[in-house]
């Protein structure tokens, strides 16, 4: 057994599955069984990073009859580790030397951020947040612009500020859009209170709001736990087109060209986020229209 | 001739040789000296000076003689730098399906494996090859013993120490 000194192998027998039933039995009943188990589930959990074989049986061929000069190998090798240092750098930079963080998403691009009490927030593309990271404790505000989805740790107030209106928290998981004239708030977890204008209203788990340019404002009840987003999906419920293209222009960092079309024809469906090629045509085939992807991969031209 | 079969001259043996052996050499040397870049340059190194003595080396030899020119590369690097075992970007986690599990748990697994890595890394060498090649590589402990020439009792042995190792190591969760 464990405890028995003179098993030297005991642990080498349980990992390679050689126990007898009645040792395995009693080993698990030992306080010490969970950690070795866990220590084995982790182990087994681990892997190599890729081995290209070909390229090496290439790269060997090619290197065949000429004798190696091993003397010039580390300045060869130099380069991966001064990447290394580089990325490190910017890194460290990007979460410890800049005091008002601001972060941004590019086109297609999520990212995730964790605040420095914790709480998460995940950015859809082309999305831009700001927050002041020494002052944190006490003013717990991000300003956004653009679309995110928040985990927030119990504490003081957290608040989003954005140009259409605040979203104050008042439990946890909730998500906001903020764009030119679209304000969107969606609670996925205890309350949020939202405040655009003179309006004010609290959203508890599975309720939505929305205003659209000056029309009134709408809320709707739901059932996903979190935005579809997260998992590569946008989606719509009656909005007007012209903001599902601008989320395939960012989500893609295509243009499209509208031309005389009227985009306020309201829409409601999803794309995937990750396959250009079926979101058009989701896209535009429920609509009707015809579309043209050009020769550049960054235009979409609609034909009426 | 009638062994050209059996030699490391014909391109086809040589490749499918390659093939074969070059992944363990690898991860061997990588779990050795603590550098996976560097392991991959020996084995280039290894398997390009056993082309180049192809007629000296018959098929059956091969496995042998790369493995102990790629160790004595190996070894006469490590003379001149002292390499700690690098684990971060070589050791990666299987990718698994897509979790539902909160952000909170995976953390604490993250960190989990975070401290298992360096665990491993801070291994005496010979209890992190074994440890590793028995479980990254799948490895038996017959066919680790045979790889460095020492008896299975012996690897059982460095197998249940480096078990020990871990778990003082990590510590209580």
């Amino acid at each position: 057994m464990l405890d028995n000194k003179n098993d030297d192998i005991f642990l080498s027998r349980w990992i390679n599955g050689e126990l007898s039933p009645e040792e395995l039995r009693e080993f698990q009943s030992h306080p010490e069984y969970k950690h070795y188990a866990k220590i084995k589930a982790g182990a087994d959990a681990l892997d190599l990073s890729e081995y290209d074989i070909d390229t090496a049986l290439n790269t060997i061929k090619s290197g065949k009859q000429t004798s190696i000069d091993s003397n010039q190998k580390p300045v060869i090798k130099f380069w991966p580790y001064a990447a290394v240092a580089a990325s490190i750098a910017i890194i460290f930079g990007l979460f410890f030397f800049n005091t008002n963080d601001s972060i941004s998403s590019s086109y297609g691009e999520q990212l995730a951020v964790t605040l420095p009490d914790g709480s998460e927030m995940i950015l859809n593309a082309k999305s831009e947040v700001s927050f002041d990271k020494n002052d944190w404790e006490n003013n717990r505000t991000v300003s956004l612009d653009g679309e995110a989805y928040f985990k927030v740790k119990k504490g003081s107030t957290f608040t989003v500020h954005t140009e259409n209106g605040n979203v104050t928290v008042l439990g946890t998981e909730f998500s906001v859009d903020s764009q030119a004239s679209l304000f969107k708030a969606v609670c996925f977890e205890g309350k949020v209170r939202v405040q655009s204008g003179q309006e004010q209203i609290i959203l508890t788990a599975g309720k939505g709001y929305r205003k659209i340019a000056k029309s009134a404002s709408e809320n709707w009840v739901f059932e996903a736990l979190e935005p579809s987003w997260i998992n590569n999906i946008s989606s719509f419920r009656s909005v007007p087109v012209k903001y599902v293209f601008k989320e395939l222009e960012e989500q893609y960092n295509i243009n499209i060209e509208t031309k005389q079309l009227d985009t306020s024809i309201i829409y409601t469906g999803t794309f995937p986020n990750n396959d250009i090629d079926v979101a058009l045509k989701t896209v535009f085939s429920t609509l009707g229209l015809q579309y043209q992807l050009l020769q550049d991969n960054k235009t979409v031209v609609l034909d009426n | 001739m009638s062994d050209s079969k059996n030699s490391t001259c014909d391109e086809q043996a040589f490749d499918h040789f390659f093939k074969s052996h070059a992944k363990l050499l690898r991860s061997y040397l990588y779990y050795k000296f603590g550098d996976l870049d560097q392991a991959e340059d020996i084995v280039q190194d290894a398997f390009i000076k056993l082309w180049n003595n192809c007629a000296k080396v018959p098929l059956d030899k091969a496995k042998s003689y790369v493995y102990t020119v790629a160790t004595n590369l190996g070894i006469s690097i490590a003379r001149h730098q002292q390499v700690k075992f690098k684990h971060q970007n070589y050791i990666t986690q299987r990718k698994t399906d897509v979790t539902n599990e909160s952000p909170e748990f995976v953390m604490l697994e993250k960190e989990y494996m975070e401290k298992l890595k360096n665990a491993i890394a801070d291994l005496p060498e010979r209890q992190r090859e074994v440890f590793l090649l028995n479980r990254i590589d799948k490895k038996t402990y017959r066919e680790i013993a045979e790889l460095s020439n020492v008896s299975v009792k012996a690897i059982e042995k460095l197998m249940h120490k480096a078990l020990l190792s871990l778990r003082k190591k990590i510590g209580d969760i």
